[in-house]
């Protein structure tokens, strides 16, 4: 861009008679007389506006920690927070040995996820008529804690799914915004669960 | 061409100069850092996961923005020392090329930055049918379509710079990705700290405020970093275009190595909010220092 060579090349200016061909524009000489306002008005606005903003977006975040989230409805909080209950108990520390050796099996682990999902999708066809018939996995999970019956029902792979159990309401959790924020993938709970199906496949 | 006459003038605003010594340690950091998290990603086969990708993206565009400069500054040295010459045709698409590679930079750091968001926003929100939704591939394509429009939008802007009509949606579409990067993460933040309430409503919690706190602290940090090292840099470019004659314009556009400096400290910053907060991706830098030893 023109103003970034007009201005990296004033610098030089000083030693050398260096001048650029100011093929876009030029700039006439500037004339300060008659400021009314600091010469540097512009730069201390600037920051003050850009400090004043930033430490006002972090107040109101702050706020929405105290007052809450009234929009939400009940029934969307409680799916929502049984996906975070299952999603975020994995996110302890504990877990990083069992993530790193799990991911490593992360291709037959994977198949075998998928085959108890086609069971379970094979099982879920032919008890339940009024299901389409491009079930998908998620809701089948979703299902699970409202249709817990059925669990006990399919010995080979839905009671490794325990999906309910993996509540985790310790107090003491290492559960923080920030280690959401940091998000590591939910790997590690696919991978949880299909290390315990496979081992009970396995057995 | 007589801009040399105008400092005569003692009132008004010399370029405040950041010593090159400064300059080139900020840039060779940046540019190393970057570097080795690229290098931790490709050599570990666990981080060959879509989120690590998006990190690797905003460490490339942060790569590019600390060589843009660092070529810059070479290149007024040897102009300096009479190694090249001033009018000649090769320093003038040099020039543009470099250009060119500093506004690729500053949009792939935007782009990917969003895409880092939307990451954690599929992963909060469709947790269980995130590896279906964000698969390596599907990853692969969006780095792809970024940087292809990135590279076509940078040309563009280099190319015709000194018309109103690119400098204004290049200044209007930073603050719009902004803008919804922070909806983005707030949402996901309104909902952890919601869940957050639902666990710590049994007794005995004092743990939860300073965890919100925390989450606060992250997000604020996360945006501010990024306002505060790219923001001057585009009202820099908005005063050129519209103001350049006007004595407070001018002021401002005197600290523009500062300006510069600023962007480089970003690619040095990112990567310890982004990048080194994953417990992976440290052990992965601890494995390649300790074994070349």
């Amino acid at each position: 861009m023109s103003a970034l060579r007009l201005i990296s090349n004033r610098t030089s200016q000083s030693n050398s008679d260096y001048t650029w061909d100011y093929e876009y524009y030029e700039y006439g000489p500037v004339s300060f007389e008659g400021l009314k306002a600091h010469k540097y008005s512009i730069v201390i606005g600037f920051w003050v506006g850009l400090a004043v903003f930033v430490i006002f977006m972090f107040f109101v975040l702050t706020l929405l920690t105290k007052t809450g989230a009234p929009h939400q409805d009940n029934a969307e909080l409680s799916e929502k927070r049984f996906r975070m209950n299952s999603f975020v108990a994995d996110f302890g520390r504990p877990l990083e040995s069992d993530r790193v050796f799990s991911h490593q099996m992360a291709e037959e682990s994977q198949s075998l996820f998928h085959f108890c999902i086609n069971e379970v999708d094979h099982m879920n066809k032919e008890k339940q008529s009024q299901k389409g018939p491009s079930l998908e996995s998620n809701t089948h999970f979703q299902e699970v804690p409202k249709s817990s019956g059925m669990l006990e029902e399919d010995p080979r792979c839905l009671t490794k799914f325990n999906i309910p159990n993996f509540v985790n309401t310790e107090q003491n959790s290492s559960l923080g915004e920030d280690d959401l924020l940091i998000s590591e993938p939910p790997i590690i709970l696919e991978n949880k669960l299909v290390m315990q199906s496979s081992h009970r496949i396995l057995d | 061409e007589n801009i040399s006459d105008f400092s005569v003038n003692i009132t008004d605003c010399t370029q405040v100069v950041v010593p090159e010594e400064v300059f080139f340690t900020v840039a060779a950091a940046g540019i190393l850092e970057n570097l080795l998290i690229l290098i931790a990603v490709v050599r570990n086969k666990n981080l060959h996961l879509p989120m690590y990708f998006f990190i690797c993206s905003l460490a490339i565009s942060d790569m590019l923005g600390s060589l843009y400069k660092t070529l810059e500054n070479i290149f007024i040295i040897l102009c300096k020392m009479g190694y090249l010459t001033r009018h000649g045709d090769f320093e003038k698409k040099l020039d543009d090329a470099m250009d060119s590679m500093f506004i690729l930079s500053l949009l792939g750091s935007i782009f990917s930055l969003l895409a880092i968001a939307a990451d954690r926003y599929i992963t909060i929100f469709y947790a269980l049918r995130y590896h279906n939704i964000m698969t390596l591939r599907r990853a692969l394509v969006i780095l792809a379509i970024i940087w292809a429009f990135c590279a076509g939008s940078s040309i563009a802007i280099a190319l015709f710079s000194y018309e109103a009509a690119t400098v204004i949606p290049f200044t209007v579409l930073f603050p719009l990705m902004m803008f919804f990067i922070l909806c983005l993460y707030v949402h996901m933040f309104l909902l952890a700290r919601s869940h957050a309430k639902k666990i710590a409503s049994l007794p005995s919690s004092t743990a939860h405020h300073r965890t919100n706190m925390k989450g606060a602290i992250t997000l604020t940090i996360f945006l501010g970093v990024f306002l505060c090292c790219w923001a001057p840099f585009v009202l820099h470019i908005l005063l050129a275009r519209f103001c350049p004659h006007n004595p407070y314009c001018a002021c401002y556009m005197s600290i523009f190595h500062v300006n510069g400096t600023l962007i480089m400290c970003n690619a040095i910053i990112n990567p310890m909010i982004f990048a080194f907060r994953s417990p992976e991706l440290r052990s992965t830098f601890k494995k390649m220092f300790y074994c070349s030893r």
